[in-house]
């Protein structure tokens, strides 16, 4: 009986994520977790190292990093612009959001019933976790605003030769006819002869065109897990010599990250879908920088100079402070850092899903690419619509519910 | 003689230990490498690094004779030995082909199947390229991960030894203190270790079933139940043995073993072999708009095999390159 009802539960991975997820939010809405119960940390602490009495040390003498960790809060990357260079919510800040979440706000939305809207929008707020709101007004703390610093005007330009790519394979659909905000920027026309274009870039984004793999998204393919993650589950193993991290960050896109304490950066001819990480202790901190990152799994456009460094320090027996520089000058014209105070969870609950296999069940992809030639096939024998006025990869909502 | 490594080797594993513990301290390493003490502070054996098997195992369990191609078809003759490779890899020549293997299957070689099993593990051969999950880049399972042509990483913490596979990035955690298993069944198992004295002892269970032990068509159901051993041959090789239960396909416990060795180059490094993205074009290339299939017989897809070959009298040029 436990099996069956197992197996039901691993139909997709969609549902495993979801099942962590409503875990999370359960905790979340039933009692506030218990590092947020503690008395806030004071902000001046935020750049006070702990005592070292209180940090657990490996039978090796290094500072222990190793368990389960979560930031078990729910903050957003960037600051929004009304709190400035102010770092921390107050107490009644915090408790005005966590009243608001635990709310059932945006959980009711839904396109009219069995509309095209309704079906392509099934991910409502059912599925998305709601955790409380940390005591941080963003991740990123540097620069000061809070906010990613400015991209460069290659970036920008790359960025707008990709956007317009991808809009105008949208441009023949309703989406564009009716303006919605996927089309914004862009007007309503006839077939884009761009459809029958390779990408300006190496793809990772879903766009209006199914004609292989590679106009999926990453997470189309099972393989949008990369680091910096600063959503998943981690689990740290720490040897004398090297440090396993493996992340779940849901979907079944987690991965396995391998810090080495010694040795050299690969060739820069060597591209990995996760870099090369070597770390080394400071003080009571696991300081890991990682490059050689591929094209292929770009973070925000950066791969190619991207350095990230990041910064494992425990605070206390409860707390692992996390922070992450990232460089890459020809993208952004400033570093910027995101820091993040985790939560060890218990182990003895498996809060952990370690095996990612997203892979092993996407019949997604497959079914993409079947409804595609199907659709294709239908129109070349006049039977069906245009496949080019057809908007297969917006989330097709209307701007209000964006 | 069956289980070449039992009680009455635990002696053997002392001394080897013993011996390695002292080819540590004394063997000057090769520049850029760390010297590696042969214990953990805890005091058990120093499986921390890089290892790879070094065998044929992933083709082939059992003892096997060197073939011609991965995949092969029927000859002028008859005979098995006369087989010569088939379509999918005739474009790749030698390079293409199985080497032999004395086999790492214990006591008599066999693997005691079930008759039914038998008859499965003989269509799986049979269907090696439509059935491997290895083909797919599924996550690999236990124990066919440990010995798989690419290295992993071991990393001992405190309580638990994490390892990372090349192959697909996949992983695997032992604990080494209780803790429940997952709340489903899995590829890579669920894994609780303890210390016999120098070895390693890993019990697995968890299983989904879904994974093979090799290209030969090798396989399980979801009862599978492992008992791992690892035991230090010295600071730089483990002794791996693992003893298959699988009520359902085997009719009784059997085992394998083989050594694992350390990577002692310097910088050795696990270097993800992203696999996921390169079965793309295996699973899904038929359903692209612009396909390399040619044309279908019943459920087979033909595509040209492309060679660059000199014709005819001109085959001398080939020679030259």
């Amino acid at each position: 009986m436990r099996r069956r009802l197992l197996e039901a539960l691993a139909v997709a991975s969609v549902m495993i994520a979801l099942i962590g997820f409503l875990r999370l939010s359960v905790a979340g809405q039933a009692a506030v977790p218990q590092s947020a119960a503690k008395t806030p940390v004071p902000q001046s602490a935020a750049k006070t190292p702990a005592p070292p009495a209180a940090i657990p040390k490996t039978a090796w003498g290094q500072p222990s990093l190793e368990g389960i960790w979560l930031d078990e809060f729910d903050t957003p990357l960037e600051r929004p612009a009304k709190y400035a260079t102010r770092e921390f919510f107050t107490d009644d800040e915090r408790a005005a959001q966590n009243a608001e979440r635990a709310g059932n706000s945006g959980r009711n939305v839904r396109a009219e019933v069995g509309s095209r809207q309704d079906v392509a929008g099934a991910y409502n707020a059912v599925f998305t976790s709601i955790k409380p709101a940390g005591r941080r007004t963003s991740l990123v703390v540097d620069p000061p605003n809070g906010r990613i610093p400015a991209l460069t005007a290659a970036a920008q330009e790359r960025n707008r030769i990709d956007r317009d790519f991808r809009l105008a394979l949208l441009q023949n659909t309703d989406t564009c006819k009716n303006k919605m905000t996927a089309c914004s920027g862009w007007q309503y026309g006839p077939p884009s002869p761009r459809l029958a274009e390779v990408p300006p870039f190496y793809n990772t984004q879903r766009m209006n065109r199914h004609n292989g793999p590679e106009d999926q998204s990453m997470a189309d393919r099972c393989m949008s897990g990369s680091e910096p993650d600063f959503i998943g589950f981690r689990r740290i193993v720490q040897g004398p010599d090297s440090v396993a991290i493996g992340v779940d960050t849901g979907q079944g896109q987690g991965f396995q990250r391998v810090v080495y304490l010694s040795g050299n950066h690969p060739p820069s001819t060597v591209r990995l879908r996760h870099g090369d990480s070597r770390g080394h202790f400071e003080g009571n901190s696991l300081v890991v920088e990682t490059t050689n990152y591929s094209p292929k799994w770009p973070i925000r456009g950066a791969w190619e100079n991207l350095k990230l460094v990041e910064r494992f320090t425990r605070l206390s027996t409860n707390t692992l402070e996390y922070s992450v520089t990232l460089t890459d000058p020809t993208v952004w014209t400033a570093p910027w850092t995101v820091k993040q105070e985790l939560a060890l969870q218990p182990d003895t609950e498996n809060r952990i899903y370690y095996e990612p296999r997203c892979h092993e069940g996407n019949y997604g992809l497959p079914a993409l690419l079947i409804g595609a030639r199907v659709d294709e096939k239908a129109f070349a024998e006049g039977k069906g619509v245009d496949p080019a006025s057809q908007d297969t990869a917006s989330c097709l909502l209307n701007p209000e519910q964006q | 003689m069956r289980r070449w490594f039992n009680g009455s080797m635990v002696a053997t594993a002392l001394a080897a230990a013993a011996v390695s513990a002292v080819i540590s301290l004394s063997v000057t390493r090769s520049a850029g490498q760390t010297a590696r003490p042969a214990r953990t502070p805890s005091g058990q054996p120093n499986f921390n690094g890089v290892w790879q098997a070094l065998n044929e195992a992933n083709w082939d369990l059992q003892a096997h004779e060197a073939r011609s191609g991965m995949v092969t078809q029927k000859g002028v003759y008859d005979y098995e030995y006369a087989r010569v490779p088939a379509a999918p890899v005739v474009a790749l020549g030698a390079a293409a082909g199985v080497p032999g293997s004395l086999g790492v299957v214990q006591g008599d070689g066999q693997i005691p199947y079930k008759p039914e099993a038998a008859a499965i593990k003989k269509a799986n051969s049979e269907n090696w390229i439509d059935r491997d999950p290895e083909l797919k880049c599924y996550l690999p399972g236990v124990p066919r991960a440990m010995y798989m042509p690419y290295p992993f990483s071991i990393v001992q913490g405190t309580d638990k030894i994490h390892m990372t596979y090349a192959f697909s990035n996949a992983g695997r955690v032992i604990h080494m203190t209780k803790v429940a298993g997952p709340p489903d069944d899995t590829y890579m198992g669920h894994s609780v270790g303890h210390w016999e004295k120098n070895t390693l002892v890993v019990d697995v269970t968890n299983f989904n079933g879904k994974n093979w032990f090799d290209r030969a068509g090798n396989f399980h159901s979801e009862a599978l139940h492992l008992v791992e051993r690892y035991s230090p041959i010295s600071a730089d090789a483990i002794r791996y043995e693992v003893t298959i239960e699988d009520p359902n396909v085997f009719t009784r416990p059997w085992t394998i073993a083989m050594p694992l060795y350390r990577r002692l180059e310097p910088n050795a490094t696990v270097l993800d072999y992203p696999c996921m993205e390169f079965s793309e074009e295996f699973m899904y290339g038929h359903l692209r708009k612009q396909q390399l299939v040619k044309r279908w017989e019943g459920e087979t897809i033909i595509v040209d095999i492309t060679r660059k070959i000199p014709p005819g009298e001109r085959l001398h040029d080939w020679y030259r390159r």
